[in-house]
């Protein structure tokens, strides 16, 4: 099976790592390749590094309401780079309603808390094909 | 391992006895409350009690000025305020990386017209007034405000958090050197000892290093080493170690294992005025008694079935009166998804008049006391949190282990720790890893998860706008002062910083020209340009 490779990293001003840090253990653990980018990154910064790293998804962990506004320009972004990256969202703020809301402009899955890692992982290899 | 252990992974017995505590010495190891060395808290018997607060701030200054008067209307009896990510990072509102962020999480503070606002009409000579924000720029600004108000700057009661020097990679980033960040610190202590003399300029955070997922050995550990070194270099200085001692206090996480929390507590007062007296040769009684102030366990909540949530907030906040702390903050129990809503910091606060009033559980100071299993896991955390401390020095200089990324590993490995005992529910999180409901049951409480406090756009171009209308020059020449004070190495630079802010610099810009003249880049995110 082909190695999936992840991008993973918080945008603007959060400075929660907790959620970010261990989802990136846990897809290390089921084989999957992880480019950690910290904190601080603006969504260029995600899609560009997205790009030169090759991967094939990039994942945006959230415990502030920033992702909400950042997202369309993000998702904005993939396209203007013909960047063909599936973009994932995971964090503990993340409400129902946000989810519907964020499938809708484009993202491609969404994880709440509670989501297992199972179905992270799953959800993840049927992305990246 | 088999067996049952405390969050620390202290072996816990299924029952104790007096041969747990045999070789106990009243006199020595607890003393009466109010006596060396401390263990049954600080106050005389009689005269115990604690400041009621909730952890409140957002939007501008303006907005959270109505907040604190509504909450000390309801009978909060201490004022406690946060500032917003960006202003804790110093950054500005109007700094690009910002935006989607100011008021959200806290104030936006980052000038002094945002200080006046905040304190607009409040008794400041007679609430204490505690401060989650950047403290060297807070404790600067309180003076002014305070001389404007012709409130003696003497009178004022409260506390600033200094944000612990290792911090950068525990969601304390400031983008400065740690060397800056230990000058900062000091020089404002020093300049709280001169002008502020009740204030507490010397807020001990391990709250929020803890949760990153530590253990409450680890917490307190990682605090008594950022005490220590910041004692020793206030010492360097040459002041007195009984002119800052009593101006210390620690503000301290209280996670869910219960017994565990009251004998970090009590062990701490212990291990403090023990290590105050014999190793600093305090004299003053005051210096040798830690203030201990704390918040909920934020990271204990979950955003599945948030009443269990107030539940969690009341156990934890029974420990720690148990524990007999000087003041309380209960994590709202739409934290673990939100910003608070007013209604869920009047149900921290209503929980807190409930144990005062209603439980006469504070009737007795340190009712626990005697305790075979309380005491027995008070020596045993005394032990283990300063052996942590003794192991952490022997790895070198503190600083040199910030700089080198100790602490950033120390951090990364308990946040990996912690998302593995909950993912493999070692760590029993009801309603998050047990005793789940679906989505569609998990209604009460969870219609407050989706009205959220939209970025306080409107106050970034009041700040534009502020900075276009200052005296540029006079702006240019305070912030050249402060750039110059930080190359010289005896200058405080709180009266630098504080004669910038009276010219209208803003705390960004401050920090910026501090950033510079450590050979830092004055916006870390290479973003904003530099007024000098």
């Amino acid at each position: 099976m082909k190695r999936i490779k992840i991008l993973i990293g918080t945008m603007g001003m959060d400075q929660h790592e907790v959620g970010a840090l261990s989802v990136s253990r846990m897809l290390m653990d089921a084989g999957m390749e992880v480019v950690y980018v910290g904190r601080f990154n603006t969504p260029k910064k995600m899609v560009v590094a997205g790009i030169e790293e090759g991967v094939d998804v990039i994942g945006i962990s959230c415990h502030s309401w920033e992702y909400l506004h950042f997202m369309p320009e993000l998702l904005d972004l993939v396209k203007q780079y013909n960047a063909n990256i599936p973009i994932v969202v995971g964090g503990s703020v993340i409400t129902p309603k946000d989810e519907t809301q964020l499938i809708e402009m484009g993202v491609a899955a969404v994880f709440g808390s509670g989501s297992t890692k199972a179905e992270m992982v799953e959800a993840l290899r049927a992305l990246a094909g | 391992m088999s067996g049952h252990f405390t969050r620390s992974g202290i072996p816990i017995k299924p029952v104790y006895t007096p041969e747990d505590i045999e070789d106990q010495d009243y006199k020595k190891q607890l003393g009466d409350p109010g006596v060396y060395p401390y263990t049954r808290g600080i106050r005389p018997v009689g005269s115990w009690g604690w400041i009621q607060r909730e952890l409140s701030g957002e939007g501008d200054a303006r907005t959270s000025n109505k907040q604190l008067k509504y909450l000390l209307s309801q009978g909060q009896t201490g004022i406690d305020v946060i500032a917003d990510a960006p202003s804790n990072a110093l950054l500005d509102p109007d700094h690009p990386l910002a935006v989607h962020a100011v008021g959200t999480q806290g104030v936006s503070l980052c000038c002094l017209k945002d200080f006046e606002d905040l304190w607009e009409g409040l008794p400041l000579d007679s609430v204490t007034l505690s401060n989650s924000t950047p403290a060297v720029f807070t404790a600067a600004a309180l003076y002014l405000v305070a001389k404007k108000n012709n409130v003696p700057p003497e009178k004022l009661r409260g506390s600033v958090i200094q944000g612990p020097f290792y911090g950068e990679p525990c969601g304390y980033a400031t983008h400065m050197p740690v060397k800056l960040r230990v000058r900062l610190a000091s020089d404002c202590i020093a300049f709280c000892t001169q002008t502020l003399p009740k204030f507490h300029s010397f807020v001990e955070d391990t709250y929020f290093p803890c949760e990153a997922g530590l253990t409450a050995v680890e917490e307190m550990a990682l605090g008594f080493v950022e005490i220590r070194y910041i004692v020793k270099d206030l010492l360097r200085r040459g002041m007195d170690i009984d002119s800052f001692a009593p101006r210390i206090a620690i503000l301290v996480d209280c996670g869910m294992d219960f017994f565990e929390e009251i004998a970090k507590i009590r062990a701490t007062r212990r291990l403090f005025s023990r290590m105050m007296k014999e190793e600093f040769k305090a004299g003053d009684p005051r210096s040798l008694a830690p203030v201990i102030t704390s918040h909920t366990s934020g990271l204990s909540l979950t955003p599945q079935q948030p009443p269990n949530n107030i539940v969690r907030g009341t156990l934890q906040a029974l420990s720690l009166v148990l524990g007999g702390v000087q003041a309380v903050e209960i994590s709202a129990f739409d934290e673990a998804f939100r910003t608070p809503t007013p209604e869920s910091h009047r149900v921290g606060l209503r929980t807190q008049q409930i144990i005062g009033l209603e439980t006469n559980v504070t009737r007795v100071a340190d009712p626990l006391a005697g305790s075979y299993y309380v005491e027995s896991l008070t020596n045993e955390m005394e032990k283990r949190i300063w052996e942590m401390v003794m192991d952490i020095e022997s790895k070198g200089d503190p600083v040199h282990l910030s700089e080198n990324g100790w602490f950033k590993t120390f951090f990364d490995n308990a946040m990996n720790r912690y998302g593995r005992e909950v993912e493999e529910g070692r760590l029993p999180k009801v309603g998050l890893n047990c005793f789940r409901i679906p989505g569609e049951e998990d209604t009460l409480l969870k219609d407050v998860s989706e009205a959220k406090i939209q970025p306080f756009k409107e106050h970034i171009e009041v700040i534009a706008e502020y900075k276009r209308n200052r005296d540029r020059e006079g702006v240019r020449q305070a912030l050249l002062n402060c750039h110059a004070g930080a190359r010289t190495p005896d200058e405080n630079l709180t009266w630098p910083i504080m004669d910038a802010l009276s010219a209208g610099a803003t705390c960004g810009e401050i920090a910026g020209v501090l950033r510079m003249a450590y050979d830092y880049p004055y916006d870390p995110h290479g973003l904003v340009e530099p007024m000098i």
